[in-house]
């Protein structure tokens, strides 16, 4: 099963994230483009938590996740949290993640992709990213890139569609 | 029209029995609330208000975030509010944030609005702690800082603004006390206008009612009247300025011999002609709202081409009575229109005639009638023969390139 991009099944209108600075936007790590471009992060903003809600147009398998940021800024343990709506800073403690990722300073700065627990994200409607702290313990964590792989649970294969033939 | 729930936290502690406000600081307050209820839920049907108390026996929510605007306002003359204690802001801040957060549509934003009346007994750092951890779950916060003027009271408040501002969307108002009462002073503030236009509509009640609106007349009171009366103002301003161009046009039909010189004038007009048709509205407008009435009896009454100068006239006159600069402004852009007009009325017969417009081009100064472009000009002149401004436009274009 090829992994795939997972970023053009993101429903854009619904996506949130929580105590990201206002000039640097969430847009900057998430959108194709922008998140190639490792000028444009997104910035925490009162403290070094993010909590970022994506949703699918689809539902999906999550496979694996890549992010990346800068060697001090960037995020350490980032927590994932699948099919929970409207999540807050208060109640990320209230029910254990999906799944939990430590990045090392190496790797946030490599932005490699990273196998999640794969059998914990089958039927994923949306995920919740929290990011916990950063590498340097600052009071500022910037990401430049957030992107997921992995397969949609419904796809369609071009190449069998059949064009229906006129009478 | 903001989506938006608002936890409005008010003091009730011992401190608001005092009657430097009228009558009373609660009472002042209790005027506020109710006129900011009112607002919310009318800027925006779908907007949710709750109300709680911050002092008495604790901090004690009365109503969770409801479109029930009836509900809300009783809570205010309920019975239950009793007057005493102490205010203890920092967990009637976090139990009004807990409210919001169980708030029935997900989609509204966040708002609380305190009511500060008495002494903050919280340190500067405990209040920013509080300030960032809304400001985190991006709730936005509007405080009201009035009666108790406790030394660093509004250093504290100003410090816990700072914490949550996010884009400007938290405000603080200070409202000493004074011959003002509370909720009028409020009205003018960020805390209701800052909310959508919900809040000066809303007004009607206010004694500021009258000056608002143009007609004098709450749109949200008798919206048949107010439109009733701004469709009158559009059609009497209409009329004018019918009556205005059929005097221009009158007074070129006199003008007919002159095209030459006017088609030149109106290369050069072209370019204030914005400026002139924007000077004659503008001359127009304050005019028509001081005497529409009288104006309009007049337009009625004269409806021939010497009466019509004899408006423009009395247009003037009236000008004249009221500002100098605006009759010198007034006549000038009436010459110009004239003129303007004039031209315009000519082009649209004057140019289908191919062989005179070639003579006229030929004895401009700067323009040769055999160059391409002019020629190419003159074709799709022809062509398209249905607005004279974009014929002035082209013409204009060819002119310059000329030039």
């Amino acid at each position: 099963m090829n992994q795939v991009d997972l970023v053009d099944f993101i429903d854009w209108s619904g996506v949130e994230c929580l105590n990201q600075n206002s000039a640097h936007s969430i847009a900057n790590a998430l959108k194709q483009g922008y998140r190639e471009d490792d000028g444009l992060n997104v910035e925490s903003d009162a403290d070094e938590q993010l909590l970022v809600y994506i949703p699918f147009l689809q539902v999906v398998k999550l496979h694996s996740l890549a992010v990346k940021g800068p060697e001090e800024e960037g995020p350490k343990t980032v927590k994932l949290y699948s099919n929970r709506e409207h999540m807050g800073f208060s109640n990320v403690n209230d029910f254990p993640p999906s799944d939990t990722v430590e990045f090392s300073a190496e790797n946030i700065q490599a932005g490699k992709p990273v196998v999640l627990k794969y059998v914990k994200f089958q039927n994923v409607r949306s995920v919740t990213i929290f990011i916990e702290d950063n590498q340097s313990g600052g009071d500022v964590t910037k990401v430049q890139k957030i992107a997921f792989f992995g397969t949609t649970v419904e796809t369609t294969d071009m190449k069998g569609l059949k064009k229906i033939e006129d009478h | 029209m903001v989506l938006e729930a608002t936890m409005i936290c008010i003091d009730n502690s011992e401190w608001m029995r005092n009657g430097d406000y009228t009558p009373s600081r609660f009472q002042a307050q209790a005027d506020a609330v109710n006129l900011i209820c009112g607002a919310k839920t009318q800027s925006n049907p779908e907007n949710t208000v709750g109300i709680l108390t911050m002092a008495g026996k604790g901090v004690r929510v009365l109503t969770t975030p409801t479109t029930d605007l009836g509900k809300l306002l009783a809570c205010m003359h309920g019975t239950g509010l009793e007057i005493g204690g102490e205010l203890n802001i920092a967990s009637a801040i976090q139990i009004a944030q807990l409210a919001l957060k169980h708030r029935q549509n997900k989609n509204q934003r966040q708002r609380i609005i305190v009511f500060a009346g008495s002494p903050i007994k919280y340190d500067k750092k405990m209040l920013e702690s509080i300030g960032k951890k809304l400001k985190k779950s991006s709730v936005s916060l509007d405080i009201v800082d009035f009666g108790e003027e406790d030394e660093g009271k509004p250093e504290k408040l100003e410090a816990l603004l700072t914490a949550v501002n996010n884009n400007d969307s938290s405000h603080i108002v200070h409202i000493p006390p004074g011959p003002n009462a509370l909720s009028d002073v409020l009205i003018s503030t960020p805390v209701f206008t800052g909310d959508g236009e919900g809040g000066s509509g809303f007004v009607a009640a206010g004694p500021a009612a009258g000056g608002d609106y143009d007609f004098g007349v709450d749109p949200n009171i008798d919206p048949e009247l107010a439109l009733a009366l701004r469709v009158s103002m559009e059609e009497e301003r209409a009329r004018q300025e019918a009556a205005a161009k059929r005097a221009a046009e009158e007074a070129s039909s006199q003008n007919q011999g002159d095209e030459q010189s006017s088609k030149l004038q109106d290369t050069t007009m072209a370019d204030t002609t914005g400026a002139s048709a924007a000077v004659a509205t503008d001359a127009a407008e304050p005019m028509s709202e001081v005497d529409a009435l009288l104006q309009q009896a007049i337009a009625l009454s004269m409806q021939t081409p010497a009466s019509d100068s004899a408006v423009r006239d009395t247009d003037m006159s009236e000008a004249n009575n009221e500002d100098q600069d605006l009759a010198a402004a007034l006549q000038m852009s009436m010459q110009e229109g004239e003129k303007d007009s004039s031209g315009q009325m000519d082009m649209s017969e004057v140019l289908e005639d191919q062989a005179f417009v070639s003579s006229v081009l030929a004895s401009l100064p700067g323009v040769d009638p055999n160059d391409p472009s002019v020629k190419d000009l003159l074709a799709s002149l022809h062509g398209k023969s249905e607005s004279s401004d974009q014929k002035k436009d082209e013409e204009k274009a060819a002119k310059d390139d000329e030039k």
